[in-house]
């Protein structure tokens, strides 16, 4: 108010500094209600700032990962690579592979879990036992058979063991609870081993 | 100590198993999968597996009942929502010699086409599955030791394991009956797979999930839906099971 004020008159040196203040004072109230929860600022900067190592060439590393896809010829899963950011821990890698299996195969073969699902949160413990948490859309996306429920339950657990050494067996939760199926036939309540009798050679 | 308590559910699922069997009169159970709100796999032509599990499992019970002499049990025979560990507890409460849940499959490949019968995957720890290969082995002398007071946390973790005690005669059973499947529907033989199924990890009997085609598949599907097919399903599962109490369990 007071700088609305004083600029309609002359404009003095203090005056300009006063207003200047003022202004930036207006932008950060404004930044802090329309910010909204922590969480949203909080992702806005996980996604975009990555706190991973950077190359040389100031480009944020990557790594490799191995991705478990359907194939329309046989029921097997078979292996694409693609590259993920790095860091700074490995969940965080485990988020990124899972987000990109989701995402679907970029040659041609076939997503076995549905594509609206989106991975909330993978926490690896200490004993080797990674938890995956995801949106409820991976059980209501499809209307599951024994084999695409096999599917859908072995690319996400051997994506895991196969890629972090820290992981050795996966239990997958849906909205932050335990479900006991994603439809009606694979028992999600114990952990899996990851089971590469269904991986291509 | 939790190994002590997996170990002693062990033992008490051991003495469960001698009990039941009992020479009375024997009741084989089917499993109709899914029903009510979950209608389990969907073809392209509308049909539901619920539906079609319900057709067959009804067949093979009237098959059963008339050649065999046997009680059959349904863990449902209407459109019904029916929880996971009631199916295995109406096997269990029974005391049914065979348990039978029967599927058709899906698949993300339209081509996926055949039939193919599961039994459990032992999904165990390492320590669990050396608790168990001990059980297997010295089952006789530890029989008389077991303490008959149990709490309920214990009751949990025997049902939780039921199934792992018969995995080798669910293996015959499958083989069986995948034979003969594969013998008379004239579809692709997918042979036998052993898979970690919520249905078959508390039953306390031999158990297999049968599926019978691909409901995915168009033309199985309209194969699935066709009361010829249904019957031919039902036949074989019961020969199957025929040549599996003829052979010895």
């Amino acid at each position: 108010m007071t700088a609305k004020k004083r600029r309609k008159g002359k404009i003095t040196g203090p005056a300009l500094v006063l207003s200047g203040l003022a202004l930036v004072l207006l932008v950060l109230v404004i930044v802090f209600f329309s910010g909204g929860g922590g969480e949203k600022v909080k992702h806005f900067v996980d996604a975009n700032i990555p706190k991973s190592p950077e190359t040389p060439g100031g480009r944020p590393a990557t790594r490799t990962v191995t991705l478990f896809f359907a194939a329309e010829d046989d029921d097997l899963l078979h292996k694409e690579t693609r590259e993920v950011l790095a860091g700074p821990t490995e969940a965080d890698e485990a988020e990124r592979a899972l987000a990109e299996l989701v995402r679907g195969s970029e040659s041609g073969l076939l997503s076995p879990l549905p594509p609206q699902t989106r991975v909330r949160q993978v926490f690896i413990a200490k004993d080797g036992l990674a938890t995956v948490d995801l949106s409820r859309d991976v059980a209501e996306g499809f209307t599951y058979g024994s084999t695409s429920e096999l599917a859908a339950v072995y690319a996400v657990v051997d994506t895991l063991v196969y890629n972090f050494k820290s992981v050795k067996k996966v239990v997958l939760t849906v909205e932050g609870a335990e479900r006991e199926t994603l439809g009606g036939h694979v028992d999600l309540t114990r952990a899996f081993f990851p089971d590469y009798g269904l991986v291509a050679k | 100590m939790k190994i002590f308590r997996i170990g002693a559910a062990a033992l008490l699922l051991l003495a469960a198993v001698a009990a039941a069997q009992s020479p009375a009169e024997r009741t084989v159970v089917i499993d109709p999968g899914h029903g009510g709100l979950e209608t389990g796999a969907k073809g392209r032509f509308g049909n539901l597996e619920k539906d079609i599990t319900l057709s067959i499992s009804l067949k093979l019970k009237a098959l059963i009942e008339k050649e065999m002499g046997f009680e059959v049990v349904l863990t449902r025979d209407r459109d019904l929502d029916v929880p996971m560990e009631t199916r295995s507890a109406i096997a269990n409460n029974h005391k049914a010699a065979l348990f039978i849940s029967i599927h058709a499959n899906g698949a993300v490949q339209k081509k996926a086409a055949g039939s193919e019968t599961f039994f459990l995957s032992l999904n165990a720890t390492d320590e669990e599955t050396r608790r168990l290969a001990y059980l297997e082995n010295n089952s006789t002398e530890l029989q008389s030791r077991i303490d008959p007071s149990t709490d309920n946390d214990l009751m949990m973790i025997l049902w939780d394991m039921a199934q792992n005690a018969y995995i080798k005669q669910s293996s015959r059973l499958a083989e069986l009956v995948q034979g003969e499947l594969d013998a008379m529907l004239g579809t692709r033989n997918r042979g036998i797979k052993q898979a970690p199924f919520k249905v078959l990890t508390g039953v306390a009997c031999p158990a297999i999930l049968v599926e019978a085609a691909f409901i995915s598949n168009p033309d199985e599907e309209q194969k699935l839906a066709s009361d010829a097919f249904q019957t031919k399903v039902a036949e074989a599962i019961y020969r199957g099971l025929v040549r599996y109490l003829r052979t010895g369990e």
